[in-house]
Parts: structure tokens; C-alpha cells; sequence
């Protein structure tokens, strides 16, 4: 059993993003830190489970629904932190463009008792958007219908960048506190997991 | 290289010392080009000064020695006409025979003391008949952006922050010519905070805010316009509640060297629940603002129909009036990008939302009689 809790660790550092190991965990969080991952297949696999992610339209702008395969794990942190790490991998369909500024990474992803989760980016993030509202508006509700819409414990979604708070990314979309999930700008997420 | 600097920390250490001791450092600022003459103190620390009218003559009395930058003043100016310091902690303002009255608010980082003296710049004379008690009613335009933050950037070059001030130097007149008074939360290229511009409005009691700004997509087909006004969710007040028993229940440990949601700011969540509600009341008529205003940007020949939209943007929060946020075209559009550098194209975007504006009030005026 020990060994899995590593492999995906190494996964999801290979992946780009750090500070994601169980021990950086939120206390609400440890009472599953001794819950399996994943229990294996014969063949030693991991079983895995497919996720929706949103990514913005290359005709129009709203998101766009596109799935990826992840680990099953029954924690929501490593499955958002996994949602998140898709996410900044970019899309794979020519329909869609990148949800977030390239070179984005995730510094930390943590999950609070009332559905609340704080994702911590670098600062590409905010420095990479170039200054309309569509784009910022498309990212910030890319990560967090992407987020909601895959972990059922998240709710709402709060950013930071580089581990600060800002008002804004880029001057428009207020990310004081955390944000439920748009569904103005893309279609209903397929798990049950509105609020 | 050491040497300098060890001076230079000396001089930085006798100048903190000296500091206090000394008086109060005050620039003065006075903008005779508007409706209003305004008065900007900027402080150069927090101080809390008094104003009182007497016998033509509006006296800032401050707690502390202050150092104005010019002294004394003689403006030609028939609402003011000059300043000059009485003893160490007064600033005394000479008003002249077109003088109202003054709507003073202050702004913080920097402190500043603002004063708009209200009045008449034309004949004295004969305005000095009509009666002070009905205040025009104010209009606030915000143009996006300014300084640093330049804003979005077309492909050749024209930059978000030049488009938005230029829009609102356009429609300031127009509007003015309708009775109103505009007040611009920037008026030169210069960084000012989103608060701030929602503070202008609200200490200025204004009686719409209008947010200008040009919008930018990775995709450069994007185009044409669009009006914001603020999402319900980001005012649901049962998420504000949860969202800052949250905050302070699980602020996590600093890991990363920088601020926690928490962190340094305890009272944070109430202030934003009970700031960000002041919109609340407000969004039926922004969303009739914003309605209006689109119809308008529609009508101008060449312009998609983006539509009304909803959106949290940080601009609109706590705004104590309606309050909308207009995208008048993609920057990162190259036809549109050059439609922004057109003088007349620019006029007709004015003239479009002065328009609505005209309208809205008009309706409103119109619902109030029945």
C-alpha cells in the first residue's frame, strides 16, 4: 500500500507543481490522510477515473468541456490538485485554447471544512494576462468550473498568486473571496456535484 | 560602494528622526478645467483636517504644523480665487462670486483631502438668482486603467488606458451639456486603485457610475461590444458569510513566505460582506443602465452585439448607486484596434452612451411621477 501515496506524488511533481504532499495538507484533511489512494489492479495499475475540464473556445467565448483520465484517489485535495495539473497542461482538441498563461504552475492546493478551496499559482498567472476582461474572465472561471465541477467537496474556489491575496488578476474579476462556478459560460458539469 | 550606502542609510535614519518633529508636508493641487474646481491636498502622512466655511472664505484647519508646497496662490478662477496658509496648521481657500458649495471627501494611500467647489464659471451675475439648494446631479465616469497598468494592447501598439480616458474626455462634455456634472476618477495617465474609483463615486454622491474600458482576447477574430453590471452570485450574502468564517476558521500556516487568505487582515471578510452588499440594492437600474447603453453601442454601425452581461468585477463592488462596466470594442482586434484611433468613430461611442445615459434618466424621472 505504501508505495502508492508516492507514485502519485511523483506523478503529480512531474507534472510541474509542488508543496502537494500529505504532511502540507490542511488539518480538515488529515482525518483521510490514511485512507488508500487507490486500490490496485492485479496488474499492479492504478485505477483511474475520468474528469471534465473547461477550457476556453477558440470561436467563441465561453468554455469548453474536454476529458482527461486521472488517478482515482478519495482525496479531494490530490483530485483537484490533479483537476488543476490537466488544466495547465493546455488542451488537446483544436477547438479550444489555454485555460491559463503559459508557464503557470500550481504552488498549492488546499481544501477547506465548509467546500471551500484556496489554489495557490505562481505568479504567471497574473503577469501572463495581457489585459482583457474576456481572457481574465475565462481564466479565472476556467479553474474554478474545472475545480467544481470534478471535486464534489469544492464549492467555491478561492486564487492566490504566489501565496498572496490580490484583488484581481489582471484588473477586472474580483478574487477577494472565493468564487462558486459560472455556468453562464459553459455547460453543465456532468457530476452531480452542483451546489 | 559600501560608503555610500552607509551615508545613505545615515540620511534615511536622521530623515525618519526628523520626521516627526516636523510639519506635515501638503501638496496642493487645484484643476479649474471641469464644472468644479477641485482641490487635491495630498498628505504626506494620515491627518485629519477640518473644513468650515465663513464669510467667502473655506478655512482647512489641520491638528498638526503643515508645510504646503505653494503657500499662498492667486487663481483666475470665479469659484476660486486663491489660497494662502494663516499660521502654522491653516490653509485658507478664498472663494469667488461663483462659488456654491463644496463636496469634500478624503482618499487614503496617499491621504489626500479632495474639494470640489460647485459653482458657476460663467456671469455670476445672473446664476447668483438661482437657487443653490438643487444640486446638479453627479455622473461619474471611470476610464479603466492609467499609468503602469496600462491595460490591454492592440497589435500596434494602442494601449487600453489612452483609449478609456480619451472615450471619457469625450463624454464629459456631452453629458454636461445635459445639466449633468461629471466627475472623472482620473483625468491624467496615472495608476489609481479599483477602490478608489468606487470611493470617487461614492463620497461624490453620484448618481451613476460608468466604468470605461476596451476589451483584449487571445482570439483575434473577437469583436464588438459589450456591458457589464455585477453578477448576483459575487453579492450572495450567505457566500460572503461562509466565506469569511472560512477565511478565519482555516487560514493555513504560511508556507510559502507570502500572505494567507487570513493573514494580517482579520476583520477582511466583514468588511467585504458589508461593503460589496451596497451594490445589492442597486442592480435592477444597473441592469437597466447597462441594458440602455447596449441598445446604444448597437445602433453604431460596424459594432457586434456582445450583450448585457454579468461579471464580479472588483470595479463595481460596494459602488452605492447603479453601476455598470462598458467594453466598447477589442483592442486585440486590428479593425477594431484602428476604429479606437478614429476621432469620429471615438465621438460616436461618446455620443452612444451619453445617449443612454440621457435615457435612463429620463425613465427613471418618468417612473418617479407615476
Amino acid at each position: 500500500m505504501r508505495t502508492f501515496p508516492l507514485i502519485l506524488a511523483a506523478a503529480l511533481a512531474l507534472a510541474g507543481c509542488n508543496r502537494t504532499s500529505q504532511e502540507q495538507q490542511q488539518p480538515q484533511e488529515k482525518q483521510d490522510a490514511n485512507a488508500p489512494v487507490a486500490t490496485p489492479a492485479p496488474d499492479g495499475s492504478l485505477p483511474k477515473t475520468t474528469i471534465t475540464l473547461y477550457f476556453p473556445s477558440a470561436t467563441d467565448d465561453r468554455l469548453v468541456a474536454e476529458t482527461r483520465e486521472i488517478v482515482d484517489t478519495a482525496r479531494p485535495a490530490e483530485r483537484g490538485t490533479q483537476v488543476l495539473v490537466e488544466l495547465m497542461a493546455g488542451p488537446k482538441d483544436k477547438g479550444t485554447l489555454p485555460a491559463v498563461p503559459e508557464g503557470t504552475t500550481l504552488r498549492q492546493l488546499w481544501i477547506g471544512k465548509s467546500g471551500i478551496a484556496w489554489a495557490d499559482f505562481s505568479e504567471e498567472l497574473a503577469t501572463g494576462l495581457k489585459g482583457g476582461s474576456s481572457d481574465e474572465l475565462l481564466a479565472v472561471y476556467a479553474i474554478v468550473d474545472s475545480l467544481t465541477a470534478n471535486v464534489p467537496q469544492i464549492k467555491r474556489v478561492g486564487l492566490l498568486v504566489a501565496g498572496k491575496e490580490r484583488d484581481t488578476l489582471a484588473g477586472h474579476v474580483d478574487i477577494r473571496r472565493p468564487l462558486p462556478a459560472e455556468t453562464k459560460l459553459a455547460p453543465a458539469p456532468p457530476s452531480p456535484s452542483t451546489e | 560602494m559600501s560608503l555610500p550606502r552607509c551615508t545613505l542609510a545615515a540620511i534615511a535614519a536622521f530623515s525618519t528622526v526628523a520626521f516627526a518633529a516636523d510639519p506635515v508636508a501638503v501638496r496642493i493641487a487645484a484643476d479649474t478645467g471641469g464644472a468644479s474646481t477641485r482641490v487635491v491636498l495630498t498628505f504626506a502622512r494620515q491627518l485629519t483636517c477640518t473644513t468650515m466655511e465663513a464669510a467667502g472664505k473655506l478655512r482647512i484647519a489641520c491638528p498638526e504644523a503643515i508645510a504646503v508646497d505653494a503657500s499662498a496662490r492667486t487663481l483666475d478662477d470665479p469659484i476660486l480665487s486663491g489660497w494662502a496658509t494663516e499660521g502654522d496648521r491653516t490653509l485658507v481657500l478664498s472663494l469667488g462670486a461663483g462659488y456654491r458649495r463644496a463636496d469634500t471627501f478624503e482618499l487614503s494611500n496617499p491621504a489626500r483631502l479632495v474639494l470640489d467647489l460647485q459653482g458657476d464659471r460663467q456671469g455670476s451675475a445672473t446664476t447668483s438668482v438661482r437657487a443653490p439648494a438643487v444640486a446638479q446631479p453627479i455622473v461619474v465616469l471611470d476610464p479603466g486603467h492609467g499609468g503602469v497598468e496600462t491595460g490591454a494592447i492592440g497589435p500596434s501598439g494602442l494601449e487600453e488606458k489612452d483609449v478609456t480616458l480619451d472615450l471619457a474626455r469625450r463624454l464629459k462634455p456631452l453629458l454636461e451639456r445635459q445639466g449633468l456634472t461629471v466627475v472623472l476618477t482620473r483625468d491624467e495617465d496615472r495608476v489609481l486603485p479599483l477602490d478608489d474609483r468606487t470611493a470617487i463615486a461614492n463620497q461624490n454622491r453620484a448618481e451613476l457610475f460608468v466604468s470605461l474600458h476596451v476589451n483584449a482576447s487571445k482570439r483575434k477574430s473577437a469583436v464588438g461590444a459589450e456591458t457589464y453590471f455585477l453578477s448576483t452570485d459575487a453579492t450572495d450574502a450567505e457566500a460572503r458569510t461562509l466565506a469569511a468564517m472560512e477565511n478565519k476558521a482555516y487560514a493555513p500556516a504560511d508556507q510559502t513566505g507570502g500572505s494567507t487568505p487570513a493573514a494580517g487582515a482579520p476583520d477582511r471578510g466583514l468588511e467585504l460582506i458589508l461593503w460589496d452588499l451596497a451594490q445589492n440594492t442597486y442592480l435592477a437600474e444597473s441592469s437597466r443602465l447597462a441594458e440602455l447603453v447596449q441598445r446604444e453601442m448597437n445602433g453604431l454601425a460596424g459594432t457586434k452585439d456582445r450583450g448585457v452581461r454579468q461579471a464580479p468585477f472588483r470595479v463595481l463592488m460596494g459602488a452605492t448607486m447603479p453601476a455598470i462596466l462598458v467594453e466598447a470594442a477589442f483592442i486585440s482586434n486590428p479593425e477594431e484596434e484602428s476604429r479606437l484611433k478614429d476621432v469620429a468613430a471615438k465621438d460616436k461611442i461618446a455620443d452612444a452612451i451619453a445617449r443612454a445615459i440621457v435615457a435612463y434618466r429620463r425613465d427613471v424621472a418618468s417612473a418617479g411621477t407615476h
